[in-house]
């Protein structure tokens, strides 16, 4: 007997033990959940698109970070930075900054960070078609000389999008690792740095030395655990069980039971989250009717992008001016004039006055319009299979365009095949956001859907629509040169969405919302609408907006 | 006996081949460019767009003859080598399957021998008990009508969120380190009860259906009756019958393995459970041809691996194997 | 109880219609054919339509509830039911058939090459795991229909039938009235749909009802993996929706549980009406 009540007592104590060990934990880490897609493999920050999350924000830092929310930049890395010519922009740097390795951060490493740009095939490589050189005037001070035409719009994205890396660890690399190497055990400046990694998760632990500590505050978590998660079930399975602190995942169902659960949202109505990026109808403009821009204003008309906001989101959507434009840094160049006199709304019988009017009428008594010359026309809807939210949302678009006597079918290809029909250009009509995020300058969202990288074999990146204007082309670079004190400027501006809302190559629909439930069983003091003290939001490369400041005002 | 061995290896061989064979065939000439599809996730790269094309091509081998390429899958395959996967570049496939299998493995192997011998257990007891057999039988054709993924939502729903009694997916929680400790296998029995439940339910109305109606049968044969008429106990016949009764049970087994391996596959999507369900799932929705076809292969193996080792159960409990049973539903 | 002289001649037709199992079945099965047929005729909306506020739980005006987005889940059934009963008839049928020819030819020259041959072949589909193949099928087609689908399920469940047609072919054909066809120089074909397809209807019957509920069964399993057909409703993509949908951890059980409940409910009847004709053919069994 005596030999069973010891090994009770063992079982008993051991339990104790690790159920202790494992709260421990629990208490001290952040758990976040919706930026992280697949097993973590890649911490390379010359890479960005394939990094892990976090590995910019979290290791490498920024020279500012951009609230944009408020418009504002906050100095980082960079203590100040100024135009002292309109061709010079000098960047004075914080002192006391060390790479994790214990090296100190000096003006060598910006001017680095430039320079490998420019001897290798980087994704900024063309910065150096209008920067002419950098060079360090000092160990804390950066010289940027320009040529004839600044990009002082991309320059501003810049300035809070480039991370800045160890020349003493990166000039050592081949020029081949530059894009292949995976990077394991990155050295950066910044508050956390890289722990164990799972199939399932990423770890980042505090980095106690961090150079903010004094400037801004200690992150309050010791770790911060990113988990891999699948799709939303899981994420509201592990809100109710309390398992996540954040959840960046759109949830079906959140205003119906958040507060049954607990769970806390930007804003406590609708629309409950911060509109963060839009969602574009594209509409192939190489292809039959759709090259027609009276025919493709009349779509703008017939879709009713409130029904969708309000069945397939519950309101957690807003929909979208007629420029498209959200968010402080591009509102200030939203012209109102102008969406009133070429916006749209939904309006059907417009929209079937307008198709009666140019000629794409019921020909051949069918039950559909034809186009001008009498053919039946037919357009598909896409969207990748299993992005359940947008199924619903072309499901309705097609209803919309039905009423209209215009046949769309959605269709819900594979992702890869999405990819390839968009970025071939055989698709006719698609929903997509890739590069519509919210920004300081409006430069970034037109030169993504109305760019002039057409001419290839495949479009990459923006302006599925296959649409050229080289005339739109034109006035989006000159905005591109311009400072936001030139005068010009607004008129400018005004000309680009005058010009977008008559062509339509693509049709603004709603903002789709930086999803974000907090539980407040093991962190408060989250940021919300009546306490903006962060951005909840652990997507790759939006950690410079708020994220590190929201782990800091923790409780 | 040693023939009988001999054939089913044949034939599980064969079979193998010819797994391999469509496993290496299927994504070859069907539609989709497995290249383009994994670099459209490197886009916006502009110089570096070709030195990673190249390396993939390399390491995928897709720019050899054709013929030339079958061998190579067939060297890589003996080399434990299942490709890269896309969506999780550049983990092998090898490494994901291999660490999703084991779950696999927890879950069906528990459920199978449990529901197997419960099942004829009951069913068995169903046989002689006319009464019992007008309400249990109905359940067990219930159950065995169910879908997996459906009898799993019925089950999420009413011990998962009605009754909060075991989490509603994953295997363990998210703040557990897999490890040999008290505290981490409670928790990972917790995460393992819901599932197992399914798929022990839905296989055990067949079970005890198949058994049901054999012992019918057996104790209406001649030798049961002219056991009776030798004053032999009814307990003793009932023996015999159930004896008899559990050969084609044993066969039977062999029959479904295919059948409960999907619903398998199905039941861990519901509950986000992450064995290889859960890793197909997530290999088609991601066109991740090198997962899928992987994931196809180890369900393959893992089927013939079970297979062969019915066939060595088979022939210990009956030793007048013959070759050819008719196959019983 | 008088039989007539037709109930005399037709001894199994009429223990059939007798059975209670298989009255309860067919009734069962009758009326859920009936709802597919006839149930899109009388819902009131279509099955993508947005037919009133969403989470409603099952009343006067939604029989099912509505989902989320506020669509019947009612009509959605019904449709999903008519292209669960095409897959079923036209993948069972498929099934059946294949696996009937093979099975009677197999068994026909047991013992020869074109039964060793057929047989190897038998043995390997019957080991690879169907769904499985039939995943990495669907996977790769890049727009599917209900007909696609049922023709490939059709053509990888055939297996287990042609293994019990054939044991019972073989004991067929040797019996005298085969023999003496075989004397008077019939062709093949002709005994084998005169002499042995005929004397084994009622085993072929059977035989469909379980190829039927195996083909639904594969069908549902993969369209609740995302791989049925990439237009119109089913099943399967009813119960997907659900859980995609969060029903379950929301609540909505008349969303997640009634369209398998109803499946399920056909399932069962159709394994009723199985039983039932087993204690019909099999007098043995009758006794209990």
């Amino acid at each position: 007997m005596k030999i069973h009540w010891k090994v009770l007592l063992g079982v008993l104590l051991v339990l104790l033990v690790s159920t202790m060990a494992f709260s421990y934990e629990r208490d001290e880490s952040f758990v976040f959940g919706g930026g992280l897609w697949g097993a973590p493999t890649n911490w390379n920050p010359l890479t960005p698109w394939a990094e892990v999350a976090g590995t910019g924000g979290l290791v490498y830092e920024f020279l500012f970070h951009y609230y944009p929310l408020t418009d504002e930049y906050q100095p980082w890395l960079a203590e100040k930075g100024e135009w002292v010519t309109p061709k010079v922009y000098e960047l004075e740097l914080r002192k006391d900054v060390k790479w994790t390795d214990g090296k100190s951060f000096t003006a060598e490493d910006v001017v680095f960070t430039f320079e490998v740009a420019r001897n290798n095939a980087l994704h900024y490589s063309n910065v150096w078609t209008w920067v002419t050189s950098v060079e360090a005037l000092s160990p804390t001070k950066v010289r940027f000389t320009f040529g004839d035409n600044p990009h002082y719009q991309e320059w501003k994205i810049m300035l809070y999008d480039l991370r800045i890396i160890p020349k003493h660890i990166w000039a050592d690399m081949s020029p081949e690792e530059y894009l292949t190497t995976a990077n394991r055990n990155p050295v950066g400046t910044g508050p956390y740095m890289a722990d164990s990694t799972g199939q399932d998760r990423m770890v980042w632990v505090r980095n106690d030395d961090w150079w903010g500590n004094d400037v801004f505050g200690q992150p309050k978590p010791k770790n911060l655990v990113n988990l891999v998660i699948y799709n939303n079930n899981v994420a509201l399975g592990m809100l109710m069980k309390r398992e996540l602190d954040l959840s960046n995942f759109f949830i079906p169902g959140v205003p119906k039971i958040k507060d049954t659960f607990g769970l806390t949202t930007w804003f406590q109505d609708a629309p409950y989250m911060i509109p963060e990026n839009v969602a574009l109808l594209f509409l192939n403009t190489t292809k039959g009717a759709m090259q027609d821009e009276p025919f493709r204003r009349a779509l703008a008309f017939a879709i009713d992008p409130d029904m969708i906001a309000e069945r397939v989101f519950e309101y957690q959507v807003e929909v979208a001016n007629p420029a498209g434009l959200l968010g402080e840094g591009w509102m200030k160049y939203y012209d109102e004039e102008v969406a009133a006199e070429h916006g749209f709304g939904y309006d059907p019988e417009t929209a079937a006055k307008m198709l009666d009017e140019n000629g794409f009428v019921d020909a051949d008594g069918d039950g559909w319009r034809d186009d001008k010359d009498g053919n039946a026309m037919k357009f598909e809807i896409i969207v990748p299979n299993g992005w359940t939210d947008w199924m619903e949302s072309i499901k309705i678009i097609a209803n919309n365009l039905k009423a209209v006597g215009i046949n769309a079918v959605p269709s819900f290809p594979d992702y890869g095949i999405y990819m390839d029909q968009i970025q071939n250009g055989t698709f006719d009509m698609c929903i997509n956001n890739f590069g519509s995020s919210r920004s300081t300058t409006p430069f970034s969202y037109w030169n993504w859907v109305a760019n002039d990288e057409i001419d290839g074999e495949i479009v990459t990146d923006g302006n599925y629509s296959r649409y050229n204007d080289p005339e739109l082309f034109t006035l989006i670079d000159e905005f591109n040169i311009m400072q936001d004190s030139d005068k010009g400027i607004m008129d400018k501006v005004s000309q680009i969405q005058a010009k977008l809302l008559e062509a339509m190559p693509s049709i603004p629909l709603w903002y789709n919302g930086l999803w974000a439930q907090m539980t407040t069983d093991v962190w408060t003091n989250w940021p919300t609408e009546t306490n903006p003290t962060g951005y909840p939001c652990c997507w790759a490369g939006k950690m410079q907006f708020g994220f590190i400041e929201m782990l800091i005002e923790l409780e | 006996m040693k023939k009988y061995l001999g054939k089913k290896i044949f034939i599980y061989l064969i079979t193998f081949f010819f797994a391999v064979t469509i496993d290496w065939a299927i994504p070859r000439f069907m539609p989709g460019d497995p290249i383009q599809m994994l670099l459209s996730r490197f886009q916006g790269m502009e110089g570096g767009r070709e030195i990673i094309e190249a390396q993939i091509t390399a390491s995928f081998g897709l720019d050899r003859p054709l013929l030339e390429q079958y061998f190579n899958f067939w060297g890589s395959l003996f080399k434990g080598d299942l490709g890269t996967s896309i969506y999780a570049f550049p983990e092998p496939v090898m490494n994901i399957i291999q660490q999703a299998i084991i779950f696999d493995i927890l879950l069906l192997v528990p459920s199978i021998l449990l529901s197997w011998i419960v099942g004829n257990k009951l069913g068995a007891f169903s046989g002689v008990n006319k009464k019992a057999d007008k309400y249990t039988m109905p359940f067990f054709y219930f159950l065995t009508s169910s879908p997996y993924f459906w009898f799993a939502v019925v089950v999420v729903f009413f011990f998962g969120v009605q009754l909060p009694w075991f989490p509603i997916n994953s295997a363990y929680s998210s703040m557990m380190r897999p490890g040999f400790n008290f505290a981490f296998i409670v928790d990972f029995l917790h995460h393992w009860f819901l599932p197992f439940l399914t798929l022990f339910l839905v296989q055990l109305g067949g079970w005890a259906i198949g058994m049901r109606n054999m012992i019918i049968y057996e104790m209406g044969s001649n030798y049961s009756k002219y056991m009776e008429s030798l004053g032999a106990s009814e307990k003793l016949i009932r023996k015999y019958a159930f004896r008899n009764g559990v050969l084609p049970q044993v066969t039977g087994l062999a029959i479904r393995l295919g059948n409960i391996v999907a619903g398998a596959l199905t039941t861990q999507i519901v509950f986000s459970y992450p064995g290889l369900g859960y890793v197909l799932l997530k290999g088609i929705l991601n066109q991740d041809y090198f997962l899928v076809q992987g994931c196809f292969l180890f369900i393959v193996i893992f089927v013939l691996l079970a297979n062969f080792l019915v066939d060595i159960v088979y022939m210990f409990i009956d030793p007048r194997v013959r070759f050819s049973y008719s196959g019983e539903v | 109880m008088a039989k007539s002289e037709f109930w005399k001649k037709h001894e199994n037709l009429y223990f059939a219609v007798t059975n209670g199992k298989v009255i309860f079945g067919l009734i069962i099965f009758m009326s859920i054919l009936a709802l597919a047929i006839f149930g899109p005729m009388f819902a009131k909306y279509d099955y993508e339509e947005f037919a009133g506020p969403g989470y409603m739980p099952p009343s006067k005006d939604f029989w099912f509830g509505t989902t989320l987005m506020g669509k019947d889940v009612f009509t959605r059934v019904v449709y999903g039911l008519r292209s669960t009963f095409v897959v079923g008839f036209v993948g069972g049928t498929i099934a059946t058939f294949v696996g009937l020819i093979i099975g009677f030819l197999a068994g026909y020259y047991s013992g020869k090459l074109t039964d060793e041959v057929l047989m190897m072949i038998t043995n390997i589909f019957l080991v690879i795991p169907t769904l499985a193949l039939l995943i990495i099928l669907s996977a790769y087609l890049p727009y599917r229909g209900i007909l696609s689908q049922s023709i490939i399920i059709g053509l990888t469940a055939w297996t287990w039938t042609a293994r019990a047609v054939r044991s019972q072919t073989m004991s067929l054909k040797n019996q005298e009235f085969v023999n003496l066809s075989r004397i008077s120089a019939a062709p093949v074909t002709k005994i084998i749909a005169e002499d042995i397809a005929a004397n084994m209807f009622s085993y072929v019957f059977m035989v469909y009802i379980i190829q039927f509920t195996g083909t639904i069964l594969a069908a549902v399993s993969l369209e609740f993996l995302g791989l049925g057909p990439t237009q119109g409703i089913s099943l399967g993509l009813v119960m997907q929706n659900a859980v995609n949908w969060n029903a379950i951890q929301l609540g909505l059980w008349w969303w997640a549980i009634l369209p398998g409940l109803l499946l399920t409910i056909l399932i069962v009847s159709l394994y009723f009406i199985n039983t039932g004709l087993d204690e019909v053919f099999n007098p043995r069994l009758r006794e209990m």
